[in-house]
């Protein structure tokens, strides 16, 4: 996580009985979003009785807990003690680990390339030259299974969603939507442009943490030669050394 | 003495418990008992932990037999419950003896029906829980065949006056009905859907078949968003209600996707969850607001109750020295002893 000197003002929202959602609301996104992953760096390391966790994306962060251990009104002030410690001590700067990622563009592997680089008015080659031109900061894990939510590739064009979202898109399919870019960990429905597919395994649920990257940390894609997606066959995403 | 349960019909089965509450940070919906109220009365009935592994059974008929003399408990939506052809009452301790078929049959009025057994069942276990996550594969869904082992194994209790209910600890069940209020209250972004918001008290919906553990679709009048603005994908809870399309309310259940970007209009309560993981499709439902300090007080009610169940089995346990040696053994020497 990159240090903030100041953390951005938050604003706590009620959320049912069982969580609050807090957002922080300046005009500096980049600022937002530090603040509350911090925060919930904070709030897991410091932990409470009946607070189940934090989970914070672009610039919200919502809090889960046990109302029949805890109550919201303790839990809003829990948070705001977080906000006052980050405003003491700045956020704990985390060294952001990389990830270098293979894939496999167009074709079978990503089959809506074509329909992207259609829709930017750009070459296939453009589109993949630019998705592989520079390194995503991962801003959070997202639904399904901890997909690596990322700033999208500098098209000059939003990616509009597919009108019919797949039923099942493959564990390890690389694709863009809006300004937004992620991987696939596991197989599920999906609306998003599939335009590619990494051979490299994202998910091990036989171990923990399940997915190797935190927010913060940095991934890069890199083009493969569809003959080369078996040479990795079973290896598994890991963090370059 | 460790024995196994084979499951002869499974039905829509699987073998959950409470959920994965570490699973959010992760990106990994909590899953676990849809009617958490159900499963935690089953664990304690059985003197199980309330966070024991159990068996969720969702509409179909279902059937198992036991290789060893266990004790279970079902509860959840009433149903028909026999052993060996006896019939027995649900949300009680039953007593049965190896190679003893039990059977739950015509599931009515609710959807989800709890089987705990004394010592609970082996599962495997991710992040802390056996909740099946059926994005990512994980978990055990039950097949016809499927044997569970279990740990433990309680001597068969029986009536001498055979067929009367051999406990009766007297917790007070829920209601089951075609027609359910469920409490809520305002959701974060109550506002982006101005006057239209007050739909949601004033409309009957009806439960879809299209609904299921992640969340359930309802038809009725919808409330609008008023604003067109983008969403980021953030946080959102279990029991938010969102209207994604123009055909349906969403109620998102405990299989959630941890994080998206609609608007949340309100939430529903944690007890009210419970009353939805019942709720069948053709159903109808009402929407009542509430405040979260309610919400959180008839929770604490709830628990209490199970907390006084939990008592009374753990002093009728103990007298008959279900899990651990009989205390009247300490009160009557056996004669010639």
């Amino acid at each position: 996580m990159p240090a903030t000197a100041t953390p951005t003002p938050v604003e706590v929202f009620e959320s049912g009985d069982a969580a609050l959602r807090v957002v922080a609301s300046s005009p500096d996104r980049e600022a937002n979003w530090s603040t509350v992953h911090a925060l919930a760096g904070w709030l897991e390391a410091a932990g409470a009785d009946g607070v189940h966790g934090a989970v914070p994306t672009y610039d919200s962060l919502l809090v889960e807990f046990d109302p029949g251990v805890t109550s919201a009104r303790q839990v809003r002030a829990f948070v705001l003690l977080g906000m006052r410690q980050l405003d003491f001590i700045g956020a704990p700067a985390r060294a952001p680990r990389e990830f270098s990622v293979p894939v496999v563009y167009g074709g079978e592997y990503g089959p809506d390339l074509e329909r992207v680089a259609e829709h930017e008015q750009l070459p296939v080659e453009e589109i993949i030259a630019l998705h592989t031109a520079k390194s995503y900061v991962i801003r959070c894990l997202g639904a399904p299974a901890g997909s690596p939510m990322m700033d999208g590739p500098d098209f000059p064009l939003p990616v509009p969603r597919l009108k019919d979202p797949r039923l099942s898109v493959p564990a390890g399919a690389v694709a863009v939507a809006g300004r937004q870019a992620v991987i696939a960990p596991a197989m599920a429905p999906g609306g998003w442009c599939v335009i590619g597919q990494t051979p490299l395994a994202v998910l091990d649920v036989t171990s923990e943490p399940l997915v190797p990257y935190l927010p913060g940390d940095l991934l890069r894609f890199h083009p493969i030669r569809p003959e080369e997606f078996t040479t990795y066959a079973g290896r598994k995403l890991e963090a370059a050394q | 003495m460790s024995g196994s349960l084979v499951i002869q019909q499974s039905g829509n089965s699987v073998v959950t418990d409470l959920g994965r509450f570490r699973g959010p940070r992760f990106g990994l919906p909590v899953n676990g008992a849809l009617d958490q109220f159900s499963a935690r009365a089953a664990n304690i009935l059985t003197g199980n932990a309330d966070s024991a592994p159990l068996l969720e059974i969702t509409a179909l008929d279902f059937r198992m037999r036991a290789t060893t003399d266990i004790l279970v408990a079902v509860t959840g939506a009433p149903l028909r419950l026999t052993v060996d052809g006896r019939e027995c009452q649900q949300w009680e301790p039953i007593s049965v003896r190896a190679g003893e078929t039990v059977a739950l049959r015509q599931i009515t009025g609710g959807l989800r029906a709890y089987l705990a057994v004394h010592g609970s069942v082996e599962a495997p276990v991710l992040l802390g829980s056996c909740a099946p996550d059926t994005v990512i594969g994980f978990g055990l869904r039950l097949t016809d065949g499927t044997e569970l082992k279990t740990s433990r194994s309680v001597p068969p209790i029986r009536q001498p006056y055979f067929d009367l209910p051999l406990f009766r600890l007297g917790l007070t069940r829920p209601e089951f009905s075609s027609h359910a209020v469920v409490e809520v209250t305002d959701g974060p972004d109550v506002d982006e859907f101005g006057d239209t918001a007050d739909l949601l008290y004033s409309t009957e919906y009806t439960v879809s078949a299209r609904s299921n553990h992640i969340g359930l679709r309802l038809g009725g009048d919808l409330p609008e968003r008023q604003s067109g603005a983008e969403v980021l994908s953030r946080g959102v809870p279990v029991g938010a209600i969102e209207v994604p399309s123009r055909d349906e309310l969403l109620v998102l259940h405990r299989g959630r996707g941890v994080t998206a970007g609609y608007p949340v209009l309100a939430v529903v309560t944690t007890r009210s969850l419970d009353v939805l993981a019942q709720a069948r499709p053709g159903h109808t439902i009402t929407f009542r607001r509430t405040t979260v300090p309610d919400a959180t007080a008839k929770h604490r009610a709830a628990l209490r109750e199970l907390e006084n169940l939990r008592s009374t089995v753990s002093t009728v346990f103990a007298l008959l020295g279900i899990g651990s040696r009989p205390s009247w053994q300490q009160f009557a020497p056996a004669a010639g002893s």
